[in-house]
C-alpha cells in the first residue's frame, strides 16, 4: 500500500473530524453568545482570578445582619451540613455547603443583580465553612457576600426567628 | 442483530461497546461542563499550560465538542471521524495531566466539570484506557450498518 493510497483511505475520516470540529465550535459560539450565563470568549484573566481568590471577604455585625433581615434584604445561606440544617438554621436561610455553590450560582446571580445581600453563616467562631461558602460564591460572581462569624451561635443566643426541618 | 460469518465475529461487537462507553463517558463530561463554563474556565487555568486569551473559548468549546463526539459515536454518522477526535482528544488530556503530575501540582482534574477530583496517577490510567478505546473505535468499528444490514 502506497503512501498516496493510506492517505485517500484517511481523507474521510480527518473529513468528518473537521466538520465536527466547525458545527462544535459554531454551536458553543452561538450558544455561549444567547445563554444568559455566557462567559467573554477572550475575556479571562488570571490576574483577576487571582485577585478574587486573595479577596478580604467582609463581615457583618449580628445587628447588621438582623437589620437586613428585618427588611427582607439579606439572603441568609447557612453552609453547615445538611444535618445540622435541619436541626435547625435562621428562619428563611438556603442551606448552601461550599462544594454546593455552583449549583445555586445563577439563581443567586439573579437575586445579587436585585440589591440583596448574602450573609454566609455557620457554627463557632473558628468554623471555616461560611468563608468557604462565601469565597467560593465570590468566584462564581456573586460579589455582595459578607460573614456573619459564629453565625448560628449568636442569632440563637439573641433569640431572633429560626426554622426547624429542611426548609 | 446479528453476527456475520467471519473469523473474528465479535471485534465489531466489542467495538460497538466501547464507542458507546465513550459515548455515554463524552456526553456526562460535555453536559457537565456546558452546565459550569466558568467553572471549567477556572480548571483549565489551573493547568497552567495556556495563555489567558484562549481559556475561555476552549472552556465554551471543548464541552460542546465532547457532545457533538457522543452524539456522532451513539449515532454512528462521522463516527470515524469521532473516534479519531476522540483519540487526539484523550492523548491531549494525557499530556496535560503527565504534565502537571511531574510538576507535583495539586489541581481539580476538570475531567467532569466542577465535580471532579484532584488529579493523580489513576487519572492518567484511566485516560490512556479511553485513548486505546478510541483507537480500536477507529480501527475496528463497522457502524450500526454492519449490525442491522
Amino acid at each position: 500500500m502506497t503512501f498516496n493510497n493510506i492517505l485517500s483511505k484517511l481523507y474521510p475520516t480527518f473529513r468528518e473530524g473537521s466538520i465536527i470540529l466547525a458545527v462544535a465550535l459554531f454551536i458553543a459560539v452561538v450558544f455561549n453568545l444567547i445563554r444568559p450565563a455566557g462567559i467573554n470568549i477572550f475575556g479571562f484573566s488570571s490576574a483577576a482570578l487571582i485577585r478574587e481568590q486573595q479577596a478580604i471577604i467582609p463581615e457583618i455585625s449580628l445587628w447588621e445582619a438582623y437589620s437586613l433581615y428585618l427588611k427582607n434584604k439579606g439572603i441568609f445561606i447557612d453552609a453547615r451540613d445538611p444535618l445540622s440544617f435541619e436541626d435547625g438554621h435562621i428562619n428563611g436561610a438556603i442551606n448552601i455547603y461550599p462544594d454546593e455553590a455552583s449549583f445555586h450560582a445563577s439563581s443567586l446571580k439573579v437575586k445579587a443583580d436585585q440589591g440583596f445581600i448574602f450573609i454566609t453563616y455557620c457554627d463557632g467562631p473558628q468554623c471555616p465553612l461560611s468563608k468557604e461558602t462565601a469565597h467560593e460564591l465570590i468566584l462564581r460572581g456573586i460579589p455582595t457576600v459578607k460573614i456573619l462569624v459564629n453565625g448560628w451561635g449568636i442569632w440563637l443566643k439573641a433569640g431572633y426567628p429560626i426554622s426547624k426541618g429542611k426548609k | 442483530m446479528k453476527l456475520r460469518n467471519s473469523p473474528r465475529p465479535f471485534i465489531p461487537l466489542f467495538a460497538l461497546i466501547c464507542r458507546l462507553t465513550l459515548a455515554i463517558i463524552f456526553f456526562y463530561a460535555g453536559v457537565e461542563k456546558i452546565i459550569h463554563p466558568q467553572e471549567f474556565a477556572v480548571a483549565i487555568h489551573n493547568y497552567q499550560l495556556l495563555p489567558d486569551c484562549v481559556i475561555n473559548l476552549l472552556a465554551i468549546f471543548l464541552p460542546w465538542l465532547e457532545v457533538l463526539i457522543a452524539a456522532s459515536l451513539v449515532s454512528g454518522i462521522y463516527g470515524r471521524g469521532a473516534a479519531l477526535l476522540s483519540s487526539l482528544l484523550f492523548v491531549i488530556f494525557a499530556t496535560a495531566l503527565t504534565i502537571n503530575l511531574v510538576r507535583g501540582l495539586d489541581i481539580s482534574c476538570g475531567c467532569f466539570g466542577a465535580s471532579s477530583e484532584n488529579i493523580s496517577w489513576l487519572y492518567l490510567a484511566r485516560d490512556l484506557s479511553l485513548f486505546c478505546m478510541s483507537v480500536f473505535v477507529l480501527i475496528y468499528d463497522r457502524g450500526w450498518r454492519y449490525f442491522f444490514a
